[in-house]
Order: C-alpha cells, then sequence, then structure tokens
C-alpha cells in the first residue's frame, strides 16, 4: 500500500443545489481534479431539500470513491432539510433505471430518507476540523443558502478562516438573495465570483457524452442524467464547472481575475462590484484565448474514469505530536 | 403505608465506627420526598455503561427500524427487557476521529466519550475536558451522599502509552472533572462496598481484619439503628427494608467469597483480593452495588468502564482464548468475527442482569429502571475500520417516564452524540445550552419520531 507523504493536496467543499445539469456535472470535474491530485474532495452538501437529488450526488460520490473500506469511507450528503425541494429533473433518476445482465441495478440509490442524510453545517465542521489548515476551500454552485447558515454556526467563521483560504462561487443569487448578501458581507476568507461574462462565454459540449464520457465508460452515470435532463443535442452554459475548474487550479490562468474589490447585492438581487483595494471580492472573467482550453479541460476532467483513491495517512503535525521518548539518563 | 411520621429522605443506618447505609424510597418517606423534590417525582438516575473495542454491527443493528420486533443477536439478552429500552443509531463522535493525530482512535474514543473534547495526543501532558456527567454532579452532586461513582474492571494505571502515544488516563477514566483531572474508576468490590455502606472512608487493615475475625457483616453494625426504624415502619416498608438489607447482605458474601477464592487460588497475586477473577462475578457485583446505590439514592450518577479501550482480556469462560482487541482487528474474517461477536453478546448478557434488578427494584408506583437513564454504548462502532460513527448505543428505563421506549430510532448521520447528552442533562434538571461539539438537542425521544431537521 502506498502512502502519501506531506500534505494532501486542498479538501474542497462542494455545496449546490443541482439545479442545473452544469452543477451536476461538476461533481465530475471535481472528481476529475482529484484522480490528477489537484485537490481532495471533502464533502459534498446540498442546498435544498430533496432525497431524489441527494440521493443522485450521494450515488456519484460512491461511483467515484469506490466501494467504502477501511480508512476510505464515502461521507454522508450533507442535506438542507428546510426550504422548497425545487424540481426533480429526470437526469438524476435515468441513471438508477440501468440494470447489469443478472437484473440487478448498475447504481443504487442510498439515499432513501432524511436520516441517511447529514445536516450541513454539522459536515462542514466535522470535515473542516480534519483538514489542514489553509489546506481547503469552497466551492458554491447554486444559491448561498446552506453558506449563510453556516455563518451563523458556533465556531464557523473562525474554523472557515483557519482551515480554507478562499471561496469559488458561481452564486444562484436570485434563488436565495438574503442568503448571497450574508455571504458577500460576511464570508471570512477571499471570495471569487463567477462573472456573467465568464458564466455565458464557457459552454459544456454536448456531443462530449457520446464520445468521452462513453469511451471512458460506457455505464457512466452522466451519460443518462445528461441525456434525461434535456432533449439531445443540446450544449450548457458552465458556471459551476468553470468555478469548481478554478478552485482547484488558481494558478492556470484559464480565466481573467479582477481587482479585487467588493460586491453588494441589492434586495431585488442585482449586483454590482466596486473595486477596492480592501475589498476581499474578485470576479472571474473569460479570456477569450484559453476559452477552447478551458472547454477541453472541463471535458477531459468530467470524462474521466474514477481513480479511487490511495489510503493518505498523513504525518502528525509539528504541534500534535505526541511526546517524544524522555531519553534514559544513565 | 404511611405511619404518620415521616421520614427524611436522606436516613442513615448508622454503626459506630464503619457503618452508614442510606436506604431505598420507604412509603415513610413520600411526604419528605414531595416537599424536597419536584412534586411526587422520585429523582432521576442516570448511568454509563462503556464496552471497549466496538461493536460487530451486523448483530448490533437490527435490519428495521421503530418498533422493536425481534431483537438483534448481540442485544438477544434484553430481550425481556425491550419495551424498556430505545435503541439510537447514527450518533457520532467527530472528536474521536482523527482530526490530523494520526493513529489512537482507542485513546481517543474513550476519551472523548463523555467530554466531546478532541483529547491531546501526549503520554505526559494530558488534557481533556471536563465530561457532561461531571457537570451534572456538580450541580445536583449534593443531594446525594455521593455527587457521582466512578467504576471500572480491569486497568486503572493512569500513566503509560494506552495506544499511539495516548495516556493510559485517557483508555481507562470515563469520567474527567476538569482537563486535567480524571476520576479513576474503583475496580475492587470490596473498596466499593466500603465506601458506599462504610463511614466514607476505606477501611483499615486493622478495622477489616476485625470485622474479619468475628464473621461480622456490615448490618450487625447497625442493628440498633434497623430495629429503630423497623418499629416506626408499616409492613410494606419493613418487608421493602428486609429486601434491601438482604441485597447488601449478598453482595457482601459475593464479596467474602471472591476473597476467600482469590486466597486459595493465589496467596501472592497483586490485585485486591475482592477482585474476583471472573468477569461475570465481578461484573455482577458491580453492578448490584451500582442498583443499592441507586435504591437508596446514594448517588445519581455512576459511570462504569467496563473494560477499556484496547483490552486484550480473553474469555476463555466461554471458550475465547484470544484477547479481544486482537479478535476486533478481523479484517472481515468470519471466525474472527464470530468470536467477537461472542464476546458483545457474553457482555450485554451481564448487563441483562443488571437491568433485570433495576426492573425488579421498585420506587413508589414504578421501577427503579423506570426513574433511571441507563446508557449502554461504545466508543467504536465497527472496530476493524475504527469508525466513530453510528456508535452502539442503548438506553434503557424511561428516564422519569420521558423516554418512548421500545424502539429504535435513527438520527441523522453525523449526529454528534453530544446531542444526546444535552437531551439527558436536561432531564437531570441540568440543561445547559452547549456541551462538547452538541448542535443541539436529541429532541424526538419522547414522541413518535426524532426531530431531523
Amino acid at each position: 500500500m502506498q502512502f502519501g507523504r506531506g500534505k494532501p493536496s486542498a479538501g474542497a467543499f462542494y455545496d449546490s443545489d443541482f439545479s442545473t445539469i452544469d452543477s451536476v456535472l461538476a461533481q465530475a470535474v471535481l472528481h476529475g481534479l482529484q484522480g490528477r491530485n489537484d485537490c481532495r474532495v471533502a464533502i459534498v452538501t446540498m442546498s435544498r431539500p430533496n432525497l431524489a437529488v441527494a440521493g443522485f450526488a450521494d450515488m456519484i460520490e460512491r461511483y467515484y470513491r469506490g466501494p467504502a473500506a477501511v480508512f476510505a469511507q464515502v461521507p454522508p450528503m450533507g442535506m438542507r432539510t428546510v426550504g422548497q425541494p425545487g424540481e426533480t429533473s429526470a437526469a438524476f433518476t435515468a441513471p438508477f433505471e440501468a440494470h447489469k445482465l443478472d437484473g440487478t441495478p448498475v447504481y443504487v440509490n442510498n439515499v432513501k430518507r432524511v436520516r441517511d442524510t447529514a445536516d450541513p453545517d454539522t459536515m462542514f465542521r466535522n470535515y473542516l476540523e480534519a483538514q489542514y489548515d489553509g489546506n481547503g476551500f469552497f466551492i458554491l454552485a447554486g444559491p448561498a443558502t446552506n453558506l449563510a447558515a453556516a455563518l451563523d454556526f458556533r465556531g464557523m467563521k473562525e474554523l472557515i478562516v483557519a482551515k480554507t483560504t478562499y471561496l469559488v462561487a458561481a452564486c444562484n443569487i436570485k434563488a436565495d438573495v438574503k442568503a448571497a448578501q450574508k455571504v458577500f458581507a460576511e464570508w471570512p476568507v477571499p471570495v471569487y465570483l463567477v462573472s456573467d461574462e465568464l458564466a455565458g462565454a464557457v459552454v459544456f459540449p454536448g456531443a462530449s457524452i457520446d464520445k468521452e464520457f462513453t469511451a471512458a465508460n460506457p455505464d457512466s452515470p452522466f451519460i443518462a442524467a445528461y441525456k434525461a435532463y434535456k432533449k439531445m443535442p443540446y450544449d450548457t452554459p458552465a458556471p459551476a464547472m468553470a468555478a469548481t475548474l478554478y478552485a482547484a487550479r488558481p494558478k492556470e490562468g484559464y480565466f481573467k481575475v479582477s481587482d479585487a474589490g467588493t460586491v453588494a447585492i441589492r434586495d431585488d438581487g442585482q449586483m454590482s462590484f466596486s473595486a477596492s483595494t480592501s475589498g476581499k471580492h474578485r470576479l472571474l472573467m473569460p479570456d477569450a484565448e484559453k476559452k477552447d482550453k478551458v472547454v477541453q479541460t472541463l471535458v477531459e476532467l468530467a470524462s474521466a474514469k474514477p481513480v479511487i483513491q490511495q489510503r493518505f495517512r498523513p504525518p502528525v503535525a509539528e504541534d500534535k505530536k505526541a511526546d517524544a521518548p524522555v531519553e534514559k539518563k544513565p | 403505608m404511611i405511619t404518620g411520621k415521616t421520614l427524611p429522605r436522606r436516613t442513615f443506618l448508622r454503626g459506630v465506627g464503619t457503618a452508614a447505609i442510606g436506604l431505598p424510597f420507604l412509603d415513610a418517606m413520600a411526604p419528605a420526598l414531595r416537599a424536597s423534590t419536584a412534586p411526587g417525582k422520585p429523582p432521576i438516575r442516570m448511568a454509563f455503561f462503556y464496552v471497549p473495542n466496538g461493536e460487530i454491527m451486523d448483530a448490533w443493528n437490527p435490519s428495521y427500524e421503530g418498533k422493536f420486533q425481534e431483537l438483534p443477536r448481540t442485544l438477544k439478552a434484553l430481550e425481556p427487557y425491550k419495551d424498556d429500552m430505545i435503541q439510537i443509531s447514527n450518533l457520532t463522535h467527530n472528536t474521536g476521529r482523527a482530526l490530523l493525530d494520526g493513529a489512537g482512535d482507542h485513546g481517543r474514543c474513550s476519551g472523548s466519550y463523555l467530554t466531546g473534547i478532541q483529547v491531546k495526543k501526549s503520554l505526559v501532558e494530558i488534557k481533556n475536558g471536563i465530561s457532561f456527567d461531571q457537570i451534572v454532579a456538580n450541580r445536583i452532586g449534593k443531594e446525594t451522599r455521593f455527587p457521582s461513582i466512578e467504576l471500572g474492571m480491569d486497568d486503572a494505571r493512569q500513566a503509560g502509552d494506552c495506544d499511539s502515544g495516548y495516556s493510559c488516563a485517557y483508555t481507562n477514566n470515563l469520567a474527567w472533572r476538569g482537563e486535567t483531572q480524571p476520576l479513576p474508576p474503583i475496580l475492587d468490590p470490596r473498596a466499593l462496598f466500603e465506601r458506599l455502606f462504610g463511614n466514607g472512608q476505606p477501611m483499615t487493615p486493622e478495622e477489616r481484619a476485625r470485622q474479619s475475625k468475628y464473621r461480622r457483616s456490615i448490618l450487625d453494625f447497625v442493628t440498633d439503628d434497623t430495629h429503630k426504624l423497623e418499629s416506626n415502619l408499616g409492613p410494606t416498608d419493613r418487608r421493602k427494608l428486609d429486601e434491601y438489607l438482604s441485597s447488601i447482605r449478598e453482595v457482601e458474601r459475593q464479596i467474602e467469597r471472591a476473597e476467600k477464592d482469590n486466597k486459595q487460588i493465589d496467596p501472592h497475586m497483586d490485585k485486591p483480593y475482592g477482585v474476583p477473577s471472573d468477569f461475570a462475578e465481578h461484573f455482577r457485583m458491580m453492578s448490584n452495588m451500582i442498583a443499592i446505590a441507586f435504591q437508596a439514592d446514594q448517588t445519581r450518577i455512576v459511570t462504569f468502564l467496563v473494560t477499556h479501550e484496547g483490552t486484550s482480556r480473553a474469555y476463555r469462560e466461554i471458550g475465547i482464548p484470544d484477547g479481544h482487541h486482537p479478535l476486533t482487528h478481523h479484517r472481515n474474517q468470519p471466525d474472527l468475527m464470530e468470536k467477537t461477536r461472542k464476546i458483545n453478546e457474553y457482555h450485554v448478557q451481564q448487563f441483562a442482569g443488571f437491568i433485570e434488578k433495576m426492573k425488579t427494584t421498585k420506587e413508589g408506583d414504578r421501577s427503579l429502571l423506570d426513574n433511571s437513564m441507563i446508557v449502554y454504548g461504545a466508543g467504536l462502532s465497527d472496530p476493524n475500520a475504527h469508525l466513530h460513527e453510528d456508535l452502539p448505543t442503548i438506553i434503557v428505563g424511561k428516564g422519569g417516564n420521558y423516554f418512548k421506549t421500545g424502539r429504535r430510532v435513527l438520527a441523522r448521520r453525523e449526529t454528534p452524540m453530544c446531542n444526546l447528552f444535552l437531551t439527558m442533562m436536561d432531564r437531570m434538571g441540568c440543561p445547559v445550552e452547549h456541551f462538547g461539539d452538541s448542535t443541539g438537542r436529541l429532541n424526538g425521544l419522547d414522541a413518535d419520531s426524532l426531530d431531523l431537521a
């Protein structure tokens, strides 16, 4: 068995309402990045109470992480229990309809009831505590409901400061304006916001489903999900995928990054950005020269075969080491 | 029956020098009780029975939730009491996990079990937090002779490396008075007996020798007081008192037998003579005294570290010569798993004996068990994987007609164990807003379903 050395790659906290196929595919991109050791998927949380969608996201985690084994447990899905369940697209049920030759389902839904999920705040807290200092980041792909609630959780702001370096947001502001206002006002580490320009500029090619995805794994749950989401063929804007790519590879230069400033959100959901050196927000903008490369990278990452993580037992942090044995005096 | 005179709840039968025996709840105390506590409500007791090295979960968890049907294999011995118990699944101790501290799940899980604190990985600089039982003891302990009683059965070392750099203080204590103050358990039944029924101080060797020489029971020292009391009691109370004193005498005889047997086995053995070599016998003695202590309201809080994390105790009496801890690293080998299941069952069988005593002991118009919350649990679930979620947890007793028992409930995954502690503190009359890594109370234990919001 292979053991890692030094710090592991940064832990990713992915929060979404999974209301777009883009936010679904972003989970695939995230695992593609993990497979290349650009990050580790710490947890996935959902900001609406929808068991079918949670079951799908949970199945995706199992698909990538492999069967639970000693020292390789699959964290439960964090799911908010208040609010509206929203629409349940056929994308979330289609993969469960596939069966093997012996009649058993290819993918099993393990989330049948609320108790099969976990409270998002508790998940954030528990899994942040397991990260090295400054070795994590949040990705928001949807309304800021969960993150806003987390800010009121006992000790959470301090944990976010200690354990994470930034939040990258493809935020659906209008879905929860108050939550977005709170997150942009109070999130205690820098926030990178996918701009409307970038959201419109990066388009995921639907044709890749029958090419790259099928070539990697004809049984990939994303094939059935993508095809069930909307009548094929279609492409889809990819702000969540772009946010995920930037979060794990901030230094690759895929996007232009604005100067520091402050995002302000009005009560009607309109967003404005004003530059200021003391601001802790930045906008991610498209870079026309990198556009093709970004799309190609997203397709490669999203369609990558699952890479089962090796067991990683990190060295004990210096300040947490057990006492050194006392030297025996002669 | 009430005889006119009201007997104070904290009445003792006192003897010359050595004895001070508390009394069970008698009818003659009823008016006094009503005056000193909530109207008509006997006190609630709370105990923790901690078993080490997790459980084989396929034999612990039923395949269903809701009302108990047939109990799973490990819990089978509790079948007669299933209407008095509630099984809670999915409780988690995040502070037992590594959280960057590396190996040492056994040291962490027992160290943090009642504190909800990530203990400091150290052999010399121990650091934990106050355990929740001691918060309760600090608040209500003055109402009983002993604020709390801490018991164990096999190892009370307080120093040394008991797990990958974790001090034995973490594995060998459940109760913590403060960050650096564990409360070591009493292992010796004789020491416990003398603490409960003596004058609060252990007997000196001379006193013990004198008592032994004349083969006198501790009850002999309180004969005068007993006769005086009996003359003021009605027939029901006299019968209760007689049964109670007989149970004390029975424990005393058990201890004497064990001491005699141990002398015959090996006069040079280094454990106290009162500690029986037989696990079941030792368990029975200790748990009988817990029941008596509860019955006499000597204390309302007990922690019992049945055996400690990482123990390699063998259970030859049930045909298992292998060490417990090595067996639990079974690597999914069926034979090792089966042996571990048998040990798990054996532990529960002993526990069931205690529950029977609690249930058959009457207190007012209920049983002592009805007025208690007896938690039986472990700090790990699957020991092979060292998992700190879905911790094996049952509560036996209704906690004063509170718990809706006779069922299995499932909390949401990752629900902190400390949430249960908050609820238990409420029941003990010591509400606090936050403890350990709690996120709120475990609501719904008194309702049809848990509050999963």
